[in-house]
């Protein structure tokens, strides 16, 4: 199913650097860049050559340590270096380029709470305000940072999509991560940004974290965590009114080999009403919601 | 919950940073120092959302002796998440009136803008919230912090060890920046006013959602020093027609409080509202240190205009860690 006015905003809002901003007339940034990529690469209308300007802007940003920060002018590698190492994937020319990005991931997890907080919650597990484990590391926003569920599923995707080219302690840390995502899940599954209680009160899911989290996890599907957690998705589905969240649930049940023209159909409708807010990375995904392509988040072959 | 309780199970270390108690004194450099001889806060009285808003924000305004004319007016509502149950944001209706009394006083643009801390999905929270309605309604721009180009801005304080952080060029280039806080208590910083508002400046592109890293800093420490750095003229409208006591900023309960607190002076503001909500603002961690150079929270410094607090003043609940922030102050 095609959004032509999707792809032609996505085309127009290129910028002259050859990269996106996060909207029209905004600086380039990574997040934006990458996802923009994704998308045109999923439609063969697309234009070849903003592809390239777009591949050429990723190319030139990338750290000499593999990493990419979040738009020129910062340089410390960023939690975008997940999505600019997945979409530098689909180019064989560049998948060295992919492989380093997914080293560098390895090498810059987030922190634990500390050993202070670790014999805290061994020995008075009752008594922490926010019930976790806390030695778990996986992916953060920021470096050093503690860990959450967007970046952590987004650095889960690319490592596992270049696991064979990266070796090492992929695998490990892979494990670690998803047992971080299992560990963070709310009552009665789906995620949020990564904190699912507080002061003994559960806090509920949202949508756009459950199908990247599951779109993270869609190799673990006998995990009943999984299971209970689609449902949860699906229910959630009913009230989906935003065109990022739907994007990411239909990438999510479409990996899956679910049927989503339904959900496709609900997303062009929202577009026509919202055109999402002109905000690039939801229009890149929706197109991406929408390709017939294989997904550039399918982890497993259908 | 005791206080140990609290700081033991403070995720990330907000807590950490807060053992040991008081700040250090000569942490921000002179020219940070922004306190006047003495600021004017006006207290409202509004029974409900359904009052003459647009009329009080503009009494208010003039009150505080602010002109507006021919200036760029950004206004920074707390849009942190949304609970169709809850009342954790500022109420759409007093976004509403602000646009049309800033309108009305001659701004020369509005903007509204937040960075919400906890979702990315803008277009759901807006829809959700009711402010895309107000937005189209009132046809203002909305600009989503988050991902708003930043520049650098160093700290004129050093409460935290950030040194410089990045700040939305568009709330840089605002000629006048309005915090529109909810009137709420919250379970790390003991309130959330106008001041822990501007945690919602902090573009997530760079520092996350939630912006935790504000928090391994000292969310305390984090509020002083980025409104420190916010030198721009600002002024603040605290939305405690329904506020929030408890588990707070999220997960507490609504508490009806009839009250729109205005002024100049953000800290002047908030030692207001805490006062309102029988919270002694001496002993709110960050309130105390912006006291000391930002603000005023004394009493005697505060010409209160408008009801006088006694009569509107409201006992807001506190979790048990904070039970020590409770008084008249």
């Amino acid at each position: 199913m095609m959004l032509p006015a999707a792809l032609q905003f996505l085309q127009k809002t290129q910028n002259a650097d050859g990269g996106w901003g996060a909207a029209p007339s905004r600086q380039s940034n990574t997040e934006a860049t990458a996802l923009a990529l994704l998308a045109l690469t999923s439609w063969s209308e697309a234009s070849a050559a903003r592809i390239e300007r777009g591949l050429q802007w990723l190319i030139e940003l990338q750290n000499s340590d593999g990493s990419w920060p979040i738009h020129r002018g910062l340089t410390h590698g960023s939690w975008a270096t997940a999505i600019a190492t997945l979409a530098l994937a689909g180019f064989d020319d560049h998948r060295a380029g992919a492989v380093k990005g997914a080293r560098w991931l390895l090498r810059h997890r987030g922190r634990t709470l500390g050993w202070l907080a670790s014999l805290a919650y061994r020995l008075i597990p009752e008594k922490m305000a926010v019930q976790l484990d806390p030695d778990l590391r996986a992916w953060s926003w920021t470096p050093d940072g503690f860990s959450w569920v967007e970046p952590t599923a987004y650095a889960l995707v690319a490592l596992k999509r270049l696991n064979a080219d990266v070796g090492g302690s992929a695998g490990q840390h892979i494990r670690e991560a998803e047992r971080l995502l299992y560990d963070r899940m709310c009552s009665g599954g789906g995620w949020n940004h990564g904190n699912s209680n507080a002061y003994g009160v559960g806090i509920p899911p949202y949508p756009e974290t459950t199908a990247l989290a599951l779109i993270a996890l869609q190799d673990r599907e006998a995990e009943p965590a999984n299971r209970v957690s689609l449902q949860r998705l699906v229910t959630m589905l009913a009230e989906i009114e935003s065109g990022l969240s739907l994007s990411w649930a239909v990438v999510c049940l479409s990996v899956r080999g679910q049927d989503v023209a339904y959900l496709q159909r609900r997303l062009v409708r929202l577009y026509a009403r919202s055109g999402f807010l002109e905000e690039t990375r939801v229009v890149a995904l929706a197109l991406l919601a929408l390709s017939e392509q294989a997904s550039p988040f399918r982890l497993v072959a259908s | 919950m005791k206080r140990r309780d609290f700081l033991l199970g403070a995720l990330a270390a907000p807590a950490v940073a807060m053992v040991g108690g008081g700040f250090a004194t000569s942490r921000w450099d002179r020219a940070a120092y922004r306190k006047r001889s003495e600021s004017r806060v006006v207290v409202s009285r509004v029974d409900s959302y359904e009052s003459p808003l647009v009329e009080r924000i503009v009494e208010g305004v003039k009150l505080c002796g602010l002109s507006v004319t021919g200036r760029s007016v950004l206004l920074k509502p707390n849009l942190v998440e949304f609970d169709p149950q809850g009342v954790i944001n500022t109420n759409p209706a007093v976004v509403a009136a602000a646009i049309e009394a800033f309108r009305r006083l001659d701004a020369r643009e509005i903007t509204v803008a937040e960075g919400p801390g906890h979702r990315r999905d803008n277009e759901y929270l807006l829809r959700a919230s009711g402010l895309q309605s107000v937005l189209e309604q009132h046809r203002t721009r909305y600009v989503d912090l988050n991902s708003d180009d930043v520049s650098p801005l160093s700290l004129p304080s050093r409460f935290t060890r950030f040194g410089r952080l990045y700040f939305p060029q568009t709330v840089l280039k605002a000629d006048l920046v309005v915090s529109m806080p909810k009137l709420k208590t919250h379970h790390w910083a003991g309130v959330t006013l106008s001041m822990k508002n501007m945690f919602g400046v902090i573009p997530g592109s760079i520092y996350g959602w939630p912006k935790n890293v504000l928090h391994w800093e000292g969310i305390d420490e984090s509020i002083v020093d980025i409104n420190s750095a916010l030198s721009m003229p600002r002024f603040a409208i605290v939305d405690g027609i329904v506020g929030m006591e408890g588990n707070g900023p999220i997960q507490g309960t609504s508490k009806r409080a009839g009250v729109l607190i205005f002024g100049e002076d953000p800290v002047a503001v908030d030692a207001t509202a805490a006062r309102l909500m029988r919270i002694d603002p001496a002993k709110v961690k960050h309130l105390r240190a912006a006291g000391e150079f930002l603000g005023n929270i004394e009493r005697e410094k505060i010409v209160q205009v408008g009801e006088p607090i006694e009569a509107l003043a409201k006992d807001f609940q506190v979790i048990s860690p904070f039970q020590h922030l409770k008084g008249t102050g």
